[in-house]
């Protein structure tokens, strides 16, 4: 090796010592360059900024002494060697620190130029060859740490294990050196698996008795606690007579490949589970329609085992028309390459039409294409039951709605008839004056007029029989009408009124309408059929409500009167039976509504007059009312309030108190 | 001598084709009076043995006109019949013919009827007269 431009530091407090060190260096051929330094701090400077082929020291410096000194430079300089100097007093030392790490020690005073040029030649050699070592070692020790496989060898006598070795690489596997195996002949069993160990010393026998076993995995415990697995391989050595002698075994450390393995094999039983467990049926089938799969739901629709099933296609168990249907399905979704949706009729071999859903996606391989098609499909025949069975009442209810609502309209019909019909009743009564007339005209005229003209007595006989007729016309009407609506029982008004206000009452918030009523105590009963003085009820209070269309305040009063004024207005023929002096039960209506216009006043109680639009009075509500109220011997009086608004009145004939 | 009929009611064709087929029989002397206010003044005036009341009529109802009548001294004894369309014959019938404490008729009524109602309540004035 040429020592040129090597750079040396020399640490020497003793300025005539170092300059003499500096000054040998330099004799010869000027291959060293020297640096000093006359301290440790100084030192440390210097190694801090350049690197230095060798370093020689003096131990005792000013601020650094012995051993501490050599420690301090070691780990500065990094990788250079290090001579030391020493005084003829202190070789000990010296040599503390070559064990320490320094390539060597010269001693003051007893080497010369010669002797320091090679000891620093010497220093550099020696520094490298162990630098290579360390670097070898290294990589080495890398090397058999990163080997995951070991070997050993037994030796057999007469069939019995006496001596066996491991590899060194065994302490990468297990954690135990080829060593500790030697000092301990249990430990390769003891750290197998305990569940593992039988077939382990089965194996052992095996190759011993001359066997070649197949390759046995096995768990084994590292010394860190780890469980590895491995796979253990042995294979018999014989001698020229072929009996054993010997035995090789690899261990090789399988536990990254058992780990995925396990992992691979949960996953399956995932999948497995997912796809078996799941009530849909799931098919796939290759690019030419062949089945290459199918979860036992689907086995147990077609009824066949999977085998049966994988490489057959539709036709081979559906109907054609069914099989052509799928198929079509099929290929278009492995040509758009999209998933596919749809309900569908499936009717397996000797089972009955079902109705199901369907969806369809195609398979991928690795690089994209499509290979063939999944499908997963369920039975939704009860589905479409329950939703045709809903569909069917809906439609039911709807067609009773409607009648419900053609009954409504006939109810209103007959309503609107019966309305009719008291109103006829109300006619007849009043052809009854008329007619009453014409009989006393008629009974004049047969006593005065010539009664031997057979004309005139004809004529005579025919405008009786005529006049006969219609009255028994209008006494049927009438007779007819009574019977039917007066069927009266002893009623509290109170109560009734009471009970009508509830069907309102909805109406009456509903338009923000307060509600005031003044009911009389001990009011005496009266005679009324309940239902129809209810109507009369429910259609004047209606009236009023409809009078406040913005709110308002609607008064409702009874009370026990006796009668001290004639109920009649001008021009009015109400048909009242009451007499002064007659004991009467009212009911009050007050509302604070705009009124009745006085040209309107006369008219409220004739039919079919209305101030509402088409369609939402008949104009008979008030005429109808009024007969009710009269058949029950009473009277309606509607007057508009001086305060406003209008006050309607139903009197009724008080029931005699007993 | 005439029986006096006083005949309040508001048709005034009916009340006096009833007049003239009363008057025929020669038996009565009848007062027509068509404004039932006007009943109570010419009662008084006219004196009559028997009332004919319409019960439906404008201004004053019949029932007025009796509570009027049973009010007055020289009118209370007056035997009162109620001729009125306001009732059904039926009714009348099932109310052996009285109706509010009274005779009534039903319109149409025949001459022979009101005459017989007439006489029937009429005969005991006749007996004391």
């Amino acid at each position: 090796m040429a020592l040129r431009n090597r750079r040396v530091l020399i640490i020497e407090d003793n300025a005539m010592d170092s300059s003499l060190l500096a000054k040998m260096l330099r004799q010869g051929y000027g291959e060293f360059e020297v640096v000093r330094a006359e301290s440790m701090a100084d030192a440390e400077g210097q190694l801090a900024g350049e690197h230095f082929h060798t370093i020689i020291s003096d131990l005792t410096l000013p601020d650094s002494q012995g051993l501490a000194t050599f420690t301090r430079l070691h780990d500065a300089a990094g990788h250079s060697p290090i001579i030391v100097i020493s005084g003829t007093d202190d070789e000990e030392l010296a040599l503390a620190a070559v064990r320490e790490g320094a390539q060597d020690y010269l001693v003051k005073g007893r080497f010369d130029a010669a002797g320091l040029r090679r000891a620093i030649k010497y220093a550099i050699e020696r520094h490298q060859i162990e630098q290579a070592l360390q670097d070898s070692e290294q990589h080495y020790r890398h090397l058999l740490e990163s080997i995951t496989d070991y070997t050993y060898a037994v030796k057999l006598r007469d069939g019995v294990a006496v001596e066996t070795k491991h590899s060194p690489t065994c302490v990468s596997v297990t954690g135990y050196t080829a060593e500790q195996y030697q000092e301990d002949p249990e430990l390769w069993l003891r750290m197998v698996h305990p569940d593992d160990q039988a077939a382990v010393v089965e194996q052992a026998k095996r190759v011993s008795s001359g066997e070649t076993p197949v390759a046995l995995d096995h768990r084994l415990r590292h010394k860190n606690g780890d469980l590895r697995w491995v796979r253990n391989t042995v294979v018999p050595r014989r001698d020229e007579g072929g009996s054993a002698i010997a035995y090789d075994g690899l261990i090789r450390d399988i536990t990254a490949r058992k780990t995925a393995e396990e992992k691979l094999v949960k996953s399956e039983a995932f999948y497995h589970s997912l796809v078996e467990s799941l009530p849909q049926h799931i098919i796939r089938k290759d690019l030419n329609e062949r089945f290459t799969f199918a979860n036992q739901k689907f086995c147990q629709l077609l009824g066949k085992p999977l085998d049966q099933i994988v490489g057959k296609t539709d036709f081979d168990f559906y109907q054609p028309d069914l099989a052509r249907k799928y198929q079509t399905d099929d290929r278009h979704v492995m040509k758009s390459g999209r998933t596919f949706e749809a309900v569908e009729v499936n009717q397996a071999p000797g089972g009955e039409q079902r109705y199901v859903n369907v969806i369809k996606s195609p398979i991928h391989d690795l690089e994209g294409h499509v290979i063939g098609i999944q499908g997963i499909f369920w039975d939704i025949t009860e589905r479409m039951r329950a939703d045709e069975d809903l569909r069917r009442t809906h439609a039911e209810l709807r067609k009773s709605h409607a009648e419900v609502k053609a009954a409504q309209l006939q109810l209103i019909q007959a309503a609107k008839m019966e309305s009719i019909g008291t109103l006829a009743a109300g006619v007849a009564h009043e052809v009854k004056n008329p007619l009453a007339t014409l009989a006393m005209g008629l009974s004049y005229l047969e006593k005065s007029v010539n009664s031997t003209d057979e004309n005139v007595r004809m004529v005579l006989s025919e405008m009786r029989a005529a006049i006969g007729r219609a009255d028994k016309i209008t006494r049927e009407l009438l007779d007819f009408s009574a019977a039917r609506q007066l069927d009266v029982q002893s009623e509290d008004l109170n109560r009734l009124l009471e009970q009508t206000l509830v069907l309102i009452r909805h109406q009456l918030n509903k338009q923000q309408i307060e509600l005031i009523t003044d009911f009389a105590p001990a009011l005496p009963h009266v005679s009324i059929e309940k239902n129809q003085i209810q109507q009369v009820l429910v259609n004047l209070l209606m009236n009023s409500i409809h009078a406040m269309s913005s709110g308002g305040k609607l008064t409702v009063r009874t009370s026990k009167k006796r009668l001290t004024r004639s109920l009649h207005e001008e021009g009015s023929r109400s048909s009242t039976q009451f007499f002064l002096g007659d004991s009467v039960v009212t009911v009050e209506i007050e509302d604070t509504g705009p009124g009745i216009p006085q040209e309107n006043l006369a008219k409220i109680f004739d039919p079919f007059f209305t101030t509402k639009p088409t369609g939402v009075g008949t104009g008979l509500g008030l005429p109808v009312s009024k007969k009710i109220v009269e058949l029950h011997g009473g009277a309606i009086e509607i007057i508009n309030r001086v305060e406003g608004g209008v006050r309607v009145t139903v009197m009724l004939r008080a029931d005699k108190t007993l | 001598m005439k029986k006096k009929v006083l005949l309040v009611d508001d048709e005034k064709s009916f009340s006096n084709l009833l007049k003239l087929n009363l008057e025929q029989t020669q038996r009565y002397e009848v007062c027509v009076v068509n404004c039932s206010e006007d009943a109570q003044a010419a009662a008084r005036e006219f004196k009559p043995d028997i009332m004919l009341l319409d019960i439906i009529m404008p201004r004053m109802p019949g029932g007025n006109v009796v509570a009027q009548f049973e009010a007055d001294p020289a009118l209370k004894d007056v035997p009162i019949v109620f001729l009125t369309a306001a009732v059904q014959r039926s009714r009348v019938e099932d109310m052996d013919g009285i109706i509010s404490g009274r005779p009534c008729l039903a319109k149409p009524a025949s001459v022979e009827e009101i005459v017989a109602m007439i006489e029937k309540q009429t005969s005991g004035q006749a007996q004391n007269g």
